[in-house]
């Protein structure tokens, strides 16, 4: 069975999936609390944590970005 | 010249197999988008089958796996390509009319797998090609996609469960967006690849190839445009079921259940496993579905899914090999793929004005 299987790729197939679907969700979801946070504290007139949940929200928007990019890339260096 | 009109037919064959394949997966890539409201149908379904087309150019590793790994393609000839793809097209459209997200791709393999034993015993298939490539992604990106997609949500709705709905919901329609558009540019790097590689399989067998060729750039081209056009035309009964039948979905685990789905298509293609997008994609509906609550699973319709996927293989490789065997009845000639198209076409016929008239289960906007 161990020669049938290529387990070696098929275990990187899985650490990569968990790696990219659990992460990217992740960050994507720290961008929406930056955003909604950054308006909740924006409107309860405290600009310095506004904008700190806005400058967290915004770099986990180009966190995702950025990885739905390498993973295309990586995709297409095959 | 005979051989040349079935390696027509054979293509002809497997472009229509492609465009059913984008007509049956529509629902994949699409019905989550749909269901919590990120996009509107028609412009879903639009930027679906754009992305589709781009995705198939930007792998052949899938389609290499199918021409070269499964079959020995020494012994395949163009008639048992065709029966194969005959089988696989027959239980693509008994599994559509029954509304069920069942897999193209191991109809597609199980009926080359079932046609190739009929023509030239066991000895035709690669053991280890058709468990290590095929059986065992098979069983295994589902269940990752569930994990994924479970464990996703759980820290979704840690992250931002104390915000207020409004904003996270548009948040996570927005990036529905983006993961359904990854979602669809996976679909049709894995599957429009399979539809390549058992065209390159019969070029290969028609001797128009070398063996372990690559695909033709026209190979390429008519199997992207075939399940484009196909994801175009898609079918609303299985949009249906896996939308808003498996689990009431909202937008937050609409995106993790497509993150995770293209999350694992993607890799698999990285490494040349021709899996299921289908068993992928509902593999991650109903992890997060799980994952907020087990109970929120419809988990009947769930077994439905399931009991058809475990079906898919034999079934399409019994159809495949009875198709074969039809096939033979009339000679080694054109004369026997020739009359299978003619009643394929006429139960195709049937079938969807049957279906017209009973109209379309969902409306179309």
């Amino acid at each position: 069975m161990a020669t049938l299987v290529e387990t070696k790729e098929l275990a990187e197939t899985v650490i990569a999936s968990v790696i990219a679907g659990v992460g990217i969700t992740t960050v994507f979801s720290i961008a929406i609390w930056g955003g909604a946070r950054f308006a909740d504290l924006n409107r309860g007139g405290r600009p310095l944590a506004a904008g700190a949940a806005a400058v967290l929200g915004g770099l986990a928007l180009l966190a995702t970005l950025a990885a739905v990019v390498v993973g295309i890339l990586v995709m297409t260096s095959k | 010249m005979s051989s040349d009109v079935i390696l027509v037919i054979v293509v002809g064959t497997a472009l229509a197999f492609d465009f059913t394949n984008g007509f049956h997966d529509t629902a994949n890539v699409v019905a989550t988008s749909i269901s919590t409201g990120a996009a509107r149908p028609q412009v879903a379904i639009g930027i679906a089958s754009l992305l589709n087309f781009v995705g198939a150019f930007i792998s052949i590793s899938v389609a290499a796996t199918v021409a070269n790994d499964v079959v020995d393609a020494a012994v395949i000839t163009p008639t048992i390509v065709f029966a194969g793809l005959i089988g696989a097209i027959a239980w693509n459209l008994v599994t559509w009319w029954f509304g069920l997200p069942s897999s193209s791709s191991h109809a597609l393999i199980g009926g080359v797998v079932g046609s190739a034993v009929a023509a030239a015993g066991l000895d035709a298939v690669f053991a280890e090609g058709l468990v290590g490539k095929v059986l065992v992604p098979a069983v295994v990106a589902p269940l990752v996609a569930f994990i994924v997609a479970g464990v996703s949500i759980g820290i979704v709705y840690r992250v931002v469960g104390r915000q207020r709905p409004g904003p996270v919901t548009r948040g996570f329609r927005y990036g529905q967006v983006v993961s359904g558009g990854l979602l669809a540019l996976a679909h049709g790097t894995n599957d429009a690849q399979k539809t390549m590689g058992v065209i390159t399989l019969a070029l290969i067998a028609n001797g128009t190839l070398s063996a372990n060729a690559d695909p033709p750039l026209w190979v390429i081209v008519s199997a992207a445009t075939a399940i484009a056009l196909g994801t175009y035309f898609g079918g609303w009964r299985i949009i249906r079921t896996t939308g808003s039948r498996i689990i009431k979905m909202d937008a937050a685990q609409g995106f993790s259940a497509q993150g995770a789905g293209a999350a694992v298509i993607l890799a698999s293609t990285h490494f040349g496993f021709p899996l299921s997008t289908t068993h992928v994609i509902n593999g991650g509906v109903m992890g997060a579905g799980a994952g907020k609550r087990v109970s929120a699973v419809r988990w009947g319709v769930a077994g439905n899914i399931i009991f058809a996927w475990l079906l898919t293989l034999p079934a399409a490789a019994a159809i495949g090999g009875a198709v074969y065997g039809l096939t033979r009845i009339f000679g080694t000639g054109a004369l026997g793929p020739v009359l299978v198209t003619l009643m394929a076409l006429a139960l195709i016929a049937a079938a969807f004005a049957k279906r017209s008239q009973q109209g379309s289960p969902v409306p179309a906007s």
